[in-house]
């Protein structure tokens, strides 16, 4: 067994950080992306073209320099609505702009708009007849997209989307920059210390396989899932 | 004036697709029990005249009055649209549709076709969904299918399948666009036969078809389309058996 030199309880810690913060980021970037398809293949002009600002400027920006931009400008954007609800209520409250929320936020919304692409391509191969089948049988817009064009949606979406997911899976290494304790700023801290490197280093990779392993199996579940009826059984 | 409104009347409905007019301005009313079957070429406007009716296309003018409520509409910079589209959702659950490429709903099973909307739109409770729906199954003969995914069957039992589907909404009119033009010749028969069985129950019904023979034996009431308008229309004997205009004549008149 490799002795990891009492650092074993921090990386297993560590690990828990990047879970976390990659099971959380993916939810707010499927949100975000279902939104966004639905505002890119919206009528309405200005939907439209937020959301392709949107993921225009995500995907010209670096990832790092938007989560910079995130964490040092939200903690000063909280900064200033404390001093404002001090100076005209006198409430008086000190809000710490938390390094875990940003991280979740930024890579969510980096992740989103990536999301948002893979959505409006599922959608847009969904038989047009089947949504009418929907209408015509007195469903309402939000009843034909929960019984109709999101479980028909995904299963075209579900490569896009385990795609996404690895990718933001190893970007959650970036969050050290902003302070926060994840499996590999802990593995470069005791590497540093030790002066052995692959001690650290090795479990680390061997720990996001594992993820990535596990992850594959469940799309492949859901993908069994959803292709139900399409010939795919 | 009878005791019970008209289940579906439209008058004068219009419609243009970029600068073509498809429709220029169509009536037609449905009493209880009629069968309308709308005949003509292709490009006539008899499915989009039919699209019109349930809103799945959005006509430029005219009225639409489901079962003596009239539709009401707003004109926006989009054109003409309904003001209220709870209105137009409640106004097709009381008309069901069966479509030329069925469109029953490829993720769930026949029989998850056919109870969907009576629980979710109609809201009835899912045992005596279940029940009706096992007695319309039987009814189109694909009891032994109920657990079928539709990609698992032919054509003519998904259409019939559809047909169960939209009878399941115990629907005040039920609207057929094509609904054997994409079956092979020998499933045609199938749905005509329930389709038959339907107009000698009284159902209201109004059919877009080039079935000939099923105009002939069924319907109360024949319109031939040219172009847009009402070229001839009157009980089938009138229409079929004595065509007045040289285009319906033509049309009638055997291909070969």
């Amino acid at each position: 067994m490799i002795d990891l030199q009492g650092y074993g309880p921090r990386l297993i810690e560590g690990a828990g950080v990047t879970i976390q913060l990659a099971v959380l980021s993916l939810i707010l970037a499927i949100i975000l992306g279902l939104l966004t398809a639905t505002a890119k293949m919206s009528r309405n002009w200005f939907l439209r073209r937020t959301a392709t600002v949107y993921t225009t400027l995500i995907r010209g920006v670096p990832d790092l320099v938007l989560m910079m931009l995130l964490f040092f400008g939200g903690q000063i954007g909280v900064n200033a609505i404390s001093d404002m609800l001090y100076y005209n209520y006198d409430i008086d409250i000190y809000i710490n702009f938390n390094a875990f929320a940003a991280g979740v936020l930024t890579i969510g919304f980096i992740f989103g708009a990536y999301m948002g692409e893979t959505f409006r391509g599922a959608f847009m191969a969904v038989d047009n007849g089947q949504i009418e089948a929907g209408k015509a049988y007195g469903m309402s817009s939000s009843l034909v997209f929960r019984r109709i064009r999101f479980p028909q949606m995904m299963r075209h979406a579900l490569p896009g989307l385990s795609n996404n997911w690895m990718v933001l899976l190893k970007t959650t290494a970036l969050v050290s920059v902003i302070g926060l304790t994840d499996m590999v700023r802990v593995a470069a801290e005791a590497s540093r210390a030790t002066h052995e490197p692959f001690t650290f280093l090795i479990p680390v990779a061997v720990a996001y396989l594992l993820i990535a392993s596990v992850s594959e199996w469940i799309f492949a579940r859901l993908q069994k899932r959803y292709d139900i009826g399409f010939g795919g059984q | 004036m009878a005791a019970t409104p008209t289940p579906l009347e439209v008058r004068n409905i219009k419609k243009r697709f970029g600068d073509t007019e498809v429709l220029k301005g169509l009536s037609l009313q449905a009493q209880k029990g009629d069968v309308i079957t709308l005949i003509g070429a292709s490009g006539s406007g008899k499915s989009t005249f039919l699209r019109c009716m349930n809103l799945l296309e959005q006509p430029d003018d005219g009225d639409l009055i489901v079962h003596g409520e009239p539709i009401r509409f707003k004109t926006t910079k989009h054109g003409r649209e309904p003001e209220d589209w709870k209105q137009v959702v409640q106004m097709r659950a009381k008309l069901s549709m069966v479509f030329q490429s069925f469109n029953l709903w490829a993720h769930m099973t026949l029989l998850e076709n056919i109870i969907e909307a009576p629980i979710h739109v109609l809201k009835k409770p899912k045992k005596e969904a279940l029940e009706h729906a096992h007695a319309l199954l039987d009814r189109v003969g694909l009891s032994a299918r109920a657990n079928a995914y539709p990609a698992q069957m032919s054509g003519g039992q998904q259409q019939r399948g559809a047909i169960a589907r939209a009878l399941a909404m115990d629907p005040e009119v039920m609207l057929f666009d094509e609904p054997t033009s994409a079956l092979d010749p020998e499933l045609v028969g199938d749905v005509l036969k329930v389709m038959h069985g339907l107009a000698e129950e009284g159902r209201t019904m109004v059919v877009v078809t080039h079935e000939m023979s099923f105009a002939r034996d069924v319907s109360s009431q024949v319109i031939y389309l040219h172009q847009g308008l009402v070229e001839e229309a009157g009980p089938p004997d009138q229409v079929l058996g004595n065509p007045q205009s040289p285009r319906l004549q033509q049309f009638l008149a055997p291909k070969y």
